[in-house]
């Protein structure tokens, strides 16, 4: 489920917790456009004025997500690390 | 399995992948506390570097390394 930048951290120290005793906590990241519709196949794809960054965490089948803005980038580091 | 023998190879095969095509290239970390194991894997779906570890340092390491990456994943930069 897609949360807010502080929701997520929030959910992300939760799953650490509960996967302490037994389970992978996976995380992924990847660079993201924006994009929420489908792209045509015959169109030119526009360029971004701007990219973001989605960060995807799992925890066996419980699922959250963000995206985070360059903006916010040096605030999730130092809440997260 | 392409894992990888040390930190910095990592290092360097993940920006390296990063920059020849941003849009498709993911980092991926698996942490299992219970084994004391940390996965990390960076993949564009044609080629994938992995690399494995149970020691703490490399967690600071893994914090830098996330840290660049995903600086550079939200810039404006192409």
């Amino acid at each position: 489920m897609l949360l807010e930048n502080d929701a997520f951290l929030s959910e992300l120290t939760k799953l650490f917790m509960q996967g302490k005793s037994s389970r992978s906590v996976s995380m992924t990241m990847k660079r993201y456009d924006g994009w929420t519709k489908p792209k045509p196949r015959a169109s030119v794809v526009a360029e971004p004025a701007e990219y973001k960054c989605l960060v995807r965490a799992t925890l066996g089948n419980k699922k959250i997500s963000t995206v985070i803005n360059h903006k916010d980038v040096t605030k999730f580091q130092m809440v997260s690390l | 399995m392409t894992y990888l023998t040390s930190w910095e190879e990592f290092a360097k095969a993940a920006e390296r992948l990063y920059l020849s095509d941003p849009i498709k290239c993911r980092f991926v970390t698996k942490y299992r506390h219970c084994d004391g194991k940390l996965c990390v894997k960076v993949t564009d779906d044609k080629a994938c570097f992995q690399y494995r570890t149970e020691h703490a340092q490399d967690v600071k390491k893994l914090e830098k390394l996330t840290g660049h990456l995903m600086r550079h994943m939200a810039s404006k930069e192409k």
